[in-house]
């Protein structure tokens, strides 16, 4: 069973005919081609999948392509801005916030949520903020000095 | 991992979803946040024919003060995180404490209140606060609206008082009197993506601000089929000023009131002796919320 969808990714309109059964991590990388947005565990526990929907970050694996029929989703490649960079992508470069990479958009935009809404947080918030993207790197701490370098900055 | 077929309706009123839900029955499910409905269906626990979405159903998404009546309702289909910010809802806060205990950020921006309610999880963060309060479940079908107190919602592990026919739609919490607080505490060796080892959730009543204790409810969670009423440790607190002797004892009977069983979270001896602590935390949490 198909049905068709508008969705919004990255302010570009799409209507697309989907399978009631893809999700919608499926949806960007299959169908948009979007693979910036990474498949981990697909179970919703490791956050690689995050994307924004409506501005909030969501796990992609756990939500249907179908539901987001006139939503807005925003994925890793919307985040760059015409001037290269955004400011969190470069803090993450800056800081060598960035081991494989694989948990890194869901990282960047897990960070870009937390500080659109609270451009000052704490350390706490700011590890609170990332607690469902899980590094196996384990490089948390630059990543927390990343996310902290660019809310001191704003 | 993919995802068995099913046919998808999403209705967009109430009424629509009712009769949908009616006329299928349990070869349906019903979708709201997917947090739990996509692993499943994953994992292949679950293959439903039908799949309702609930999310093109507005006044699910509601939440409201009703000051008339002296009740807080929620919309099942709020999700955990709009919930959380919610001002109407800050005395609430052990519902409160639950809701942030929930998932990770990024599940609580997609679950559901009601989704956490239905899946029936003896070890869900929000059904132990919305017993303490004695909450109401207004379920929903074609035949008409009824209210369950959550006390008699949960019946074991997935089942609830939910028919095959009916669509939980709200929540309904007395407002709370002025001597009054609550607390939440969740164990688990994570701060998130954690399943509850144990959970207690307290909720107090006063007759005035140095006592005696007017009301108690005590709900353990994860220690049992389903979330269970610490009532001997609830009647040993009636008429009682709250010490922390007088918590230390009701932690006590908590304990004999729980019947944990061992699995690879923890063994039923560790989870009991936890409950005493929890519980005499949760009491001396939820008398400070008081002042």
């Amino acid at each position: 069973m198909k049905k068709l969808i508008n969705v919004t990714v990255n302010q570009k309109k799409y209507e697309l005919a989907v399978d009631v059964n893809m999700t919608l991590a499926d949806m960007i990388r299959e169908e948009l081609k979007l693979t910036g947005t990474k498949k981990g565990c697909g179970l919703g526990e490791c956050g690689a999948c995050t994307v924004l929907l409506d501005g909030k970050p969501v796990s992609s694996c756990l939500v249907l392509a179908v539901e987001a029929d006139n939503r807005e989703v925003v994925t890793i490649e919307g985040v760059e801005t015409e001037n290269g960079l955004h400011p969190i992508q470069e803090a993450f470069v800056e800081k060598g916030a960035i081991q494989c990479g694989f948990c890194t958009p869901g990282m960047v935009l897990s960070a870009k949520a937390l500080l659109d809404e609270n451009p000052h947080p704490d350390e706490q918030e700011i590890r609170k903020a990332i607690s469902g993207n899980l590094c196996r790197c384990t490089g948390y701490q630059k990543i927390v000095e990343a996310i902290q370098s660019v809310s001191v900055h704003k | 991992m993919l995802i068995p077929r099913f046919n998808y309706h999403k209705p967009s009123t109430l009424k629509e979803a009712c009769e949908i839900k009616g006329k299928l029955k349990n070869k349906a499910l019903f979708l709201a946040g997917g947090t739990d409905i996509l692993v499943n269906l994953k994992r292949g626990i679950i293959s439903p024919e039908n799949i309702i979405s609930l999310n093109g159903i507005e006044e699910l998404h509601l939440h409201s003060v009703d000051g008339k009546n002296g009740q807080t309702r929620i919309g099942a289909c709020s999700t955990v995180a709009t919930l959380a910010r919610e001002k109407f809802l800050l005395p609430y806060s052990a519902l409160l404490a639950g809701m942030n205990n929930l998932g990770s950020p990024i599940i609580r921006n997609l679950a559901t209140i009601g989704g956490n309610l239905v899946t029936g999880r003896p070890a869900a963060d929000i059904s132990p606060s919305i017993i303490a309060y004695n909450g109401k479940m207004v379920l929903c079908s074609v035949s008409g609206k009824r209210e369950v107190p959550a006390d008699e919602f949960f019946m074991g592990p997935g089942k609830t008082a939910l028919n095959d026919d009916e669509i939980l739609t709200e929540i309904v919490l007395d407002n709370l009197s002025t001597y009054s607080g609550s607390a939440y505490i969740k164990l688990g060796t994570r701060r998130a993506l954690e399943i509850s080892l144990v959970n207690v959730a307290a909720f107090i009543t006063l007759q005035k601000p140095d006592g005696p204790i007017t009301g108690a409810r005590i709900v353990m969670g994860a220690v049992g089929p389903a979330p269970l009423r610490a009532k001997t440790a609830e009647n040993l607190l009636i008429g009682k000023k709250p010490s922390k002797s007088l918590f230390e004892e009701a932690g006590i009977a908590a304990s004999g009131d729980s019947s944990p069983i061992d699995d690879f979270r923890g063994s039923a001896e560790y989870r009991r002796d936890m409950v005493n602590v929890l519980t005499a935390r949760a009491l001396t949490q939820a008398l400070e919320d008081i002042k």
